[in-house]
């Protein structure tokens, strides 16, 4: 014969008290006895069932973490890849722009330094101020004058491009504030994972961000090779969209 | 010299400046910055701002929730409101528009397109 299985032995005892209650017709020794056996029986399910749903839990986590960290590595990372190269490059045109417009203001700051400079030779080499107005002199300080006149406008507009050129600071913080995000949400993932791996209690899946913030919402900055099919061109088709609203109104 | 009250909203401290010179050299002189919607929203309550400049994309009150604030408050409903993002969705253009923008000029953006718009919103402004 083969031996009793423990699991139906250990209720022997509940059951015996179960049968003894029911043959008195003990209505309240027959409830103590049952529920004493019920509470036997939850005693050796809920462990079970705890296990059960940990397991069911963390293969979720588990999961939902290797689904993102694929959408991550697959998508996210590569295209972070391209914001990032993109940002070099705008700050390279930035930089340069920034040096040839300086390097533009330097020959006019020189020329109106060479020309002032040569004027107050002039005249001081004349002992006789009226001499000095009788000779070319005049002439010469109104030619210099005109030449500073147009210099200056020259200036001017230069320091408003290099004022404009400094916008890259905007539009590349944006990019790279977007790929900040990014990196937080791969440490999170792979923090999980990790957590998953050395068998910790996983209490929570781990949530499919959007790789940009809420407050985000669009798109930002339009990235080279990155274009959205629902974006601008630029400037003019953005009027053209206005007008054609504006019309259909 | 035109007495026109400005404020202007971005998160990037950078961007300010760079408006805030270009309406200088515009011969604009009276600008107020604001850092997103919420530091603007009872800034434009409580001043008497003539135009309203803001980014889209700010931590806090984004520009378009701030468009909706000011267009939903009727003090403010009239103020002219010029967008000045870098976002080139067309969806988002659309929705700026219906919730009541005067403007929407594109980053990166040159001088000529700001006096531009801000000529035409002055404009406007004028004739109503």
């Amino acid at each position: 014969m083969s031996p009793v299985p423990p699991e139906p032995e250990r209720f022997r005892a509940q059951v015996a008290a179960l049968q003894l209650a029911l043959d008195g017709g003990d209505a309240a020794a027959f409830r103590h006895a049952f529920d004493a056996l019920s509470e036997q029986m939850d005693s050796g399910l809920l462990p079970e069932l705890k296990r059960l749903t940990a397991t069911a839990q963390s293969a979720l986590a588990r999961f939902s973490a290797e689904a993102r960290l694929d959408s991550l590595a697959g998508h996210e990372v590569p295209d972070a890849r391209k914001r990032l190269t993109h940002v070099v490059k705008l700050t390279d045109e930035a930089a340069h722009r920034t040096m040839d417009l300086v390097d533009g203001c330097v020959p006019l700051v020189d020329e109106a330094a060479r020309g002032s400079a040569l004027l107050l030779e002039t005249w001081d080499s004349y002992g006789d101020r009226d001499l000095a107005i009788a000779s070319l002199w005049p002439e010469r300080a109104a030619m210099f004058l005109e030449r500073t006149r147009s210099d200056s406008e020259a200036l001017r507009a230069n320091l408003s491009e290099l004022l404009m050129a400094q916008g890259y600071q905007d539009i590349t913080g944006q990019i790279i504030r977007s790929v900040i995000s990014l990196v937080d949400e791969l440490e999170r993932v792979l923090g999980k994972l990790v957590a998953i791996a050395d068998g910790h209690e996983v209490t929570s899946v781990v949530r499919a961000l959007p790789s940009q913030q809420d407050w985000q919402r669009g798109l930002g900055p339009q990235v080279a090779g990155l274009e959205s099919a629902d974006a601008v061109a630029g400037q003019d088709d953005i009027d053209a969209l206005l007008s054609q609203m504006a019309a259909g109104k | 010299m035109s007495t026109v009250k400005f404020l202007v909203v971005d998160d990037f401290s950078t961007m300010r400046r760079i408006v805030k010179n270009l309406l200088q050299e515009l011969g604009y002189n009276d600008i107020t910055e604001a850092d997103d919607g919420n530091t603007a929203l009872p800034l434009l309550q409580a001043g008497s701002f003539d135009v309203l400049i803001t980014d889209w994309n700010m931590p806090g009150m984004p520009g378009i929730d701030l468009l909706k604030a000011v267009r939903a408050d009727a003090k403010l409903a009239k103020l002219p409101v010029l967008m000045l993002t870098a976002e080139a969705k067309r969806e988002q253009i659309v929705e700026a528009v219906q919730a009541g923008a005067s403007g929407y000029v594109i980053k990166p953006f040159t001088a000529v397109t700001l006096k531009e718009k801000l000529d035409k919103m002055l404009a406007a402004r004028a004739a109503a």
